[in-house]
């Protein structure tokens, strides 16, 4: 190895998954990790893997990494309430409203919201614009429901989104909540859906959005709200 | 009505929503895989049930089963 490689740390390569040089956001919970819990998450990856290569089980890699990302992301967050509001259904569902609203950063070709003034920004310019966007009011995009998923764009720097670019219902279901209304389960789907970029400013949306969300919702006489976080 | 992850059920519950389903699922994919109609339909009716079973402020309940790679709806 030359002399002009910089040697890399252990904790600068776990570090390097979250906003860094190899980043993935699958991954990105490495870097909350002691090293010593990273290592063993590499070393049952691995050994998993080689399992894998002869049983071809390799929801046993699937496992591996949701059974890591449920202890990364252990814990409450700062986001704490003693009490908690609660409305009962005040009719059936098949007789109410309801209307869909994600965080998954979706939004229609043609109706970008170009963030921080920017156009056609792409997903590795979000990822880069993270520390902007937390700080940032979030950007409601309307969608139609029912928009064919070539129309439907999807950009967010804070989770892989090449589940939601496959298959927008992985995160925002406006299909399957189509064909619900269509069963009579649902009495009516609002015809706009609602997504924004979940990674912003949370007081900001605490304090403004979310209350003006609320109101127009009112407003639209939504009985029932489904919310996707992402 | 929220529909979230188990990665995430410390969190939401800390924050005393009414009503939560948590599904045992990959960040990034709350309802389940690409191309996994079946199991996402299942957790938008379990939610839609949830909406209209639940009586008392943070009731969460999980659903069962497991996520399932490989159903890819990629073009």
């Amino acid at each position: 190895m030359s002399d002009d490689v910089k040697q890399e740390s252990f904790d600068e390569f776990k570090c390097s998954f979250a906003y860094g040089s190899r980043t993935d956001l699958n991954f990105k919970f490495l870097a909350g990790l002691p090293d010593r819990e990273a290592a063993e998450f590499f070393r049952d990856l691995l050994w998993k893997l080689g399992d894998v290569l002869d049983d071809g089980q390799f929801e046993r890699l699937v496992d591996h990494v949701y059974e890591w990302q449920v202890h990364a992301y252990a814990g409450e967050g700062k986001w704490t309430y003693a009490n908690g509001p609660f409305t009962p259904l005040r009719k059936p569902l098949s007789e109410s409203r309801l209307v869909l609203m994600s965080s998954s950063g979706h939004f229609v070709e043609g109706d970008d919201p170009e963030p921080f003034g920017i156009q056609n920004m792409s997903q590795e310019e979000a990822v880069k614009n993270m520390l902007k966007f937390i700080r940032s009011e979030p950007m409601l995009s309307r969608i139609p429901v029912g928009t064919p998923k070539e129309n439907l764009k999807v950009r967010h720097g804070g989770y892989d989104i090449r589940g939601a670019q496959a298959d927008p219902n992985v995160v925002f279901p406006h299909e399957l909540l189509l064909d619900l209304e269509r069963e009579g389960r649902i009495g009516e789907l609002a015809r706009d859906a609602y997504s924004f970029v979940g990674a912003c400013s949370q007081r900001r949306l605490l304090k403004r959005s979310g209350p003006e969300w609320v109101k127009m919702f009112q407003e639209k006489q939504i009985d029932v709200a489904l919310l996707v976080p992402v | 009505m929220t529909i979230g992850i188990r990665a995430f059920r410390p969190r939401l519950e800390g924050m005393t929503l009414p009503r939560a389903l948590i599904t045992p699922h990959l960040m990034g994919r709350t309802l389940g895989a690409p191309g996994d109609r079946d199991r996402q339909r299942e957790a938008v009716v379990a939610a839609l049930e949830l909406i209209e079973e639940a009586e008392q402020p943070g009731t969460f309940v999980e659903l069962p089963g497991a996520y399932r790679a490989g159903r890819d709806a990629r073009g």
